[in-house]
């Protein structure tokens, strides 16, 4: 298949249900055969705005373009968009295939194309056994294969996804995912896929738009939204274990946390006023002594072995609690560490509105 | 296994018996004599079957005919209410507009208006439109029922809202998305609620009555009134058959599809 040429765009859409406000405003672009991520907690309105891309909302103000074109003028032309549900919403009375089968039936496609297309669908997604089935004789992980197929089958440009791999089993979702990828690999549709698992968002998406309270607060390709988030929120949502917060002050060219400098640096140009630090737990470096005057004594709280890394639970008697993430084991509960922050890999935050200030090496 | 049979079993055996028993009465009856009928009326077992009974009724009455007629009463009836409620409940399900909740309580409010008040204004309105000793006027004011709206309408509310917004996705027109994915999945309940449409349909008395003077438009339990309060007095055995022919076709109906009817009762039909 081509690469698909179908662009979606929102111009500043809105959304209301009765009084309450579910999207403000919301500006977003996803180019021609690309794989947008919507990431965010629930309740943030990403279903929502996957929704009114489909064309089962209808925004209260603002437009949907598909192709430079207004979405409702194109549902009429039998424009194509396919979508898989969280919950698969297969229809409960057919077959596999007659799930496949019933919108192109339905859309006059001729018998041996049809045909054509769903034996292949069936093939690729590893379904050709269980075509006679009916749904409710399928397993979670192959329902969610056939929700997938059904929209495969439209050959549709732009295909959306609404959380379709979090009802199935976290053995099986991994695999799936990667389907999902060689799927947009191969096919290189355009798709907008909904979830809030931050991993499933930075494993497959080209570009992640992370939302909160109906607001994209960030969008960009992952690498960025980890390493570079435009604000506390984003920061804190994505990576686990979450990123450090330190509420800190900035005076005399020194950072710090209850008036010990913990940072010093003299070519900073900041205002003398309250911020938050983040970092990252991987970029908390802790040794058992101290090696530097602005180091920050803490002590092991617990140790959580993952098999593949160490995470330290860090506190101290200032009230302080932080996260770290050690490849060795040298450390004992109950031990002391000291800590050192690096600004190259620290962020600094605006105290109240919480925006990345930059202040790091990525400018 | 005896000691599993506890207060619960008799309760229900007594149960079993209290609707078998009339049944049994019924059909054991229609095969004895008249003078028999009077001596041993509780007896479950002939001492003289005959089904001359059967012979006579069908020398005095046209069964065919008046099965015919409550076949079709019962049908149009039955099939205008399921249609209706399917339609009528389906908008409730899928459309926003306004005042729908106070339009439904208005639908669901005439479930609790007493047949008799609407009786006489319909008989005005039957024979205005000339209809009196017609099916179709005994069918007419029935073919909408709340009952049905409101069964469906809760089972309706138990499709998930995505299996639409695919069939959306999908391009379905309206009238597939409802007779395509709706119905079929509504099938139990609608095989159920259309049993129990027809079998009340088929018993009703008080309105045909009024409706069906001439004897040629009768339906099986007008006919069964002549014979229990005729001028020439009751002749038992002659009901009795002539109830037994009015149970046959309702009992098979209740037969083919109590898997459904029981289904419906004990959960929704849907997973």
């Amino acid at each position: 298949m081509n690469k698909s040429n179908a662009t979606i765009e929102l111009k500043n859409i809105s959304k209301q249900f009765k009084k309450n406000t579910i999207i403000d405003g919301m500006d977003l672009s996803v180019k021609a055969g690309e794989f947008l991520v919507l990431l965010g907690p629930s309740g943030c309105g990403k279903s929502t705005t996957l929704r009114m891309i489909a064309g089962l909302e209808e925004p209260t103000s603002g437009q949907v373009m598909i192709d430079n074109r207004d979405l409702r003028e194109l549902k009429n032309d039998g424009h194509t968009i396919a979508m898989v549900f969280q919950d698969y919403a297969l229809y409960p009375n057919m077959t596999v295939y007659q799930n496949l089968e019933y919108a192109l039936k339905i859309h006059k496609v001729a018998k041996d194309e049809r045909q054509k297309r769903i034996e292949n669908v069936l093939e690729t997604l590893n379904l050709t056994k269980y075509r006679d089935r009916l749904p409710s004789q399928l397993s979670g992980g192959q329902k969610q294969r056939v929700a997938v197929g059904r929209g495969m089958v439209k050959k549709s440009e732009i295909f959306l996804l609404d959380e379709p791999l979090s009802n199935i089993d976290v053995q099986l979702r991994e695999k799936a995912r990667d389907e999902i990828q060689n799927l947009h690999a191969t096919n290189q549709q355009t798709i907008v896929y909904v979830t809030h698992d931050q991993l499933e968002a930075m494993a497959l998406g080209d570009r992640i738009a992370v939302m909160d309270q109906g607001i994209i607060q960030m969008i960009d390709v992952p690498e960025n939204i980890y390493n570079n988030p435009a604000n506390l929120f984003v920061a804190e949502f994505i990576g686990t274990p979450q990123i450090n917060v330190i509420e800190v002050e900035y005076k005399d060219s020194n950072v710090l946390f209850n008036n010990k400098s913990i940072l010093a640096d003299q070519n900073l140009n900041l205002k003398e006023q309250k911020y938050r630090l983040g970092i990252r737990p991987e970029n908390l470096f802790c040794s058992k002594e101290r090696q530097n005057s602005q180091d920050l004594e803490l002590t092991v709280e617990n140790i959580i072995d993952y098999g593949r890394f160490v995470q330290l639970s860090l506190v101290n008697d200032e009230g302080l609690t932080l996260k770290s993430i050690v490849n060795t084991f040298e450390f004992n509960v109950n031990e002391k560490v000291f800590v050192h922050l690096k600004k190259a890999t620290s962020l600094l935050f605006d105290y109240e509105i919480g925006k990345n200030l930059n202040w790091g090496n990525y400018e | 296994m005896f000691k599993k049979i506890n207060l619960w079993h008799i309760l229900l055996i007594l149960i079993v018996l209290s609707a078998i028993v009339p049944i049994l009465f019924m059909v054991s009856n229609s095969f004895k004599t008249l003078r028999d009928s009077y001596g041993t009326m509780l007896n479950l077992i002939p001492t003289h079957p005959t089904i001359k009974n059967y012979l006579l009724l069908n020398k005095q009455v046209n069964l065919l005919g008046l099965t015919w007629n409550t076949f079709l009463m019962a049908t149009i009836v039955t099939i205008g209410k399921l249609l209706t409620g399917l339609l009528t409940a389906y908008a409730f399900r899928t459309y926003q507009f306004k005042g729908k909740m106070f339009i439904y309580l208005l639908f669901v409010a005439t479930i609790f208006v007493p047949f008799t008040i609407v009786m006489i204004p319909n008989y005005l309105v039957i024979s205005k439109l000339n209809l009196l000793n017609n099916i179709w006027g005994v069918a007419l004011p029935q073919l909408c029922d709340a009952t049905g709206i409101m069964i469906f309408l809760k089972t309706m509310e138990k499709i998930p809202n995505t299996l639409i917004d695919a069939a959306k996705i999908d391009d379905i027109p309206k009238r597939k998305i409802f007779f395509n994915i709706v119905i079929p999945i509504l099938k139990p309940s609608i095989v159920s609620v259309g049993a129990i449409f027809f079998i009340n349909s088929w018993n009703e008395y008080v309105w045909p009555t009024l409706i069906l003077k001439d004897k040629a438009s009768f339906t099986l339990p007008l006919a069964l009134q002549n014979y229990i309060s005729s001028e020439g007095g009751t002749n038992f055995p002659l009901a009795m058959a002539l109830s037994t022919i009015m149970v046959i076709l309702p009992l098979i109906i209740y037969l083919i599809f109590q898997k459904y009817i029981l289904n419906s009762i004990s959960n929704s039909g849907l997973k």
